[in-house]
């Protein structure tokens, strides 16, 4: 590897360096181990693995939350109707399935300032957002969101508009959260793809503006 | 439970490593959830059983493992609890028996991606349970603390909030993990305010929404 650890010396943050951490070593053997075993017992065709995966990773994800957020900030019927039934207003785009059954929308404002967690597991909503990232089921994201949100968005790099008060939605039953985001300033003549290119992840979770 | 996975205002755990914001950092994990996600519809065990299998992974494990490692573990508990596979052949990775392949059959692979784009609604309709509280009502949330899995964090247990929406009848996770049906009852947002949860370390006006079941509180 060319990367020299300079001011780096532990190796669990450095996506490059798995294969020397022992502790994935390990999970990498067991999950390995247990595959074996459920395939030669016929619970699990070996195909369907890779399917699962394939289909998380073409038809969820972010770019869906943001052609959402977007098509909200310019229309406002539809904006309307994804704040009163978010699950229906984004079925209706086609995004939908496990993990998306009950979505509902918040929107911020220059009031509110809304994020989102599962302090008790890591529930997201997949078809709008795909698969959770890494910091987003930590225990350092999950525990302290919800106590010292100000300080956790302070480092997302997140600077709170002086007024605004925070609220956070913990994600405890069958309601998955997306946050629709102000819309920038200046952005009036944007059409509705630029203006998805605009929107982020870490906007649709509240730790970022947009 | 009072497990370790109910992190809500625990501290100690330091910065939060934003800038880790892959889903997948190694083959593995990839293997790892696909892997449940399937087993999920041969064995059969659904998302509140895996949700509470991760539970009761030990907490020094819950803590040091990676977050795909104990759904695996997980799951592995919940295959040996159904007789399906056991620890000699977890120990060394091979098959010592054969299971009832008719009762397990494994789920093909246009089944799976059908099966997840349809999801599963877990709603009842409005009309089959009457509603105990109303919108703009406070509540307390109880203060037992069920043994079970439950969908109450500990850092709202008795506290008061106000109930801002009904979001309908739902099955309820507790029951269907402690193999009580699906009880259908509705779930309320209750809103809580940051200082009744936290004291004066937390701003006045900042607040905190989560869905809570009706079993979870009496009126205030």
């Amino acid at each position: 590897m060319s990367k020299q650890s300079k001011g780096s010396d532990k190796g669990h943050t450095d996506g490059h360096g798995h294969e020397h951490d022992p502790l994935e070593e390990g999970a990498a053997l067991r999950v390995r181990a247990l595959e074996e075993i459920v395939v030669a017992k016929g619970l699990v065709d070996p195909e369907a693995l890779d399917s699962i995966v394939e289909y998380y990773e073409r038809e969820t994800g972010p770019r869906n939350g943001a052609a959402v957020v977007a098509r909200a900030w310019s229309d406002p019927e539809f904006k309307n109707w994804l704040l009163q039934d978010g699950t229906a207003a984004i079925n209706s785009m086609g995004f939908r399935g496990v993990q998306g059954e009950h979505i509902r929308v918040i929107e911020n404002t220059d009031e509110t300032h809304n994020v989102v967690v599962c302090t008790l597991c890591s529930c997201y909503p997949w078809p709008v957002l795909g698969l959770a990232p890494a910091w987003y089921k930590s225990p350092a994201y999950r525990s302290r969101v919800v106590r010292e949100p100000r300080v956790v968005l302070e480092e997302f790099g997140f600077e709170l508009p002086r007024g605004t008060q925070v609220r956070v939605w913990d994600s405890t039953a069958e309601v998955r959260y997306l946050i629709l985001p102000v819309r920038p300033a200046n952005t009036g003549d944007l059409s509705v793809e630029e203006l998805a290119q605009l929107v982020t992840r870490n906007g649709m979770i509240g730790t970022a503006a947009v | 439970m009072d497990g370790i996975h109910d992190m809500g205002g625990k501290q100690g755990f330091g910065r939060i490593a934003v800038e880790e914001d892959y889903i997948f950092r190694s083959a593995w994990q990839r293997r790892a959830f696909a892997l449940v996600e399937a087993l999920a519809w041969s064995t059969p065990y659904n998302t509140d059983q895996h949700r509470h299998a991760v539970e009761c992974v030990p907490p020094a494990d819950y803590l040091r493992l990676d977050y795909f490692e104990n759904w695996i573990v997980a799951s592995e508990m919940l295959l040996k609890e159904a007789g399906l596979v056991d620890q000699s052949e977890l120990d060394d990775g091979r098959k010592h028996f054969d299971v009832d392949q008719k009762s397990h059959a494994p789920v093909g692979v246009h089944e799976i991606v059908d099966a997840t784009k349809a999801g599963a609604d877990l709603r009842f309709p409005e009309d089959t349970q009457s509603a105990r509280f109303a919108v703009g009502q406070s509540v307390l949330v109880s203060h037992t603390q069920a043994a079970g899995h439950t969908r109450v964090p500990r850092y709202l247990r008795g506290k008061t909030g106000r109930i801002v929406s009904d979001e309908g009848v739902f099955q309820f996770a507790d029951a269907v993990v402690a193999g009580r049906g699906p009880d259908p009852q509705h779930c309320y947002t209750v809103v809580f305010s940051a200082q009744d949860l936290w004291g004066e370390e937390a701003q006045v006006g900042d607040s905190l929404c989560a869905d809570l079941w009706e079993a979870y509180l009496e009126p205030a």
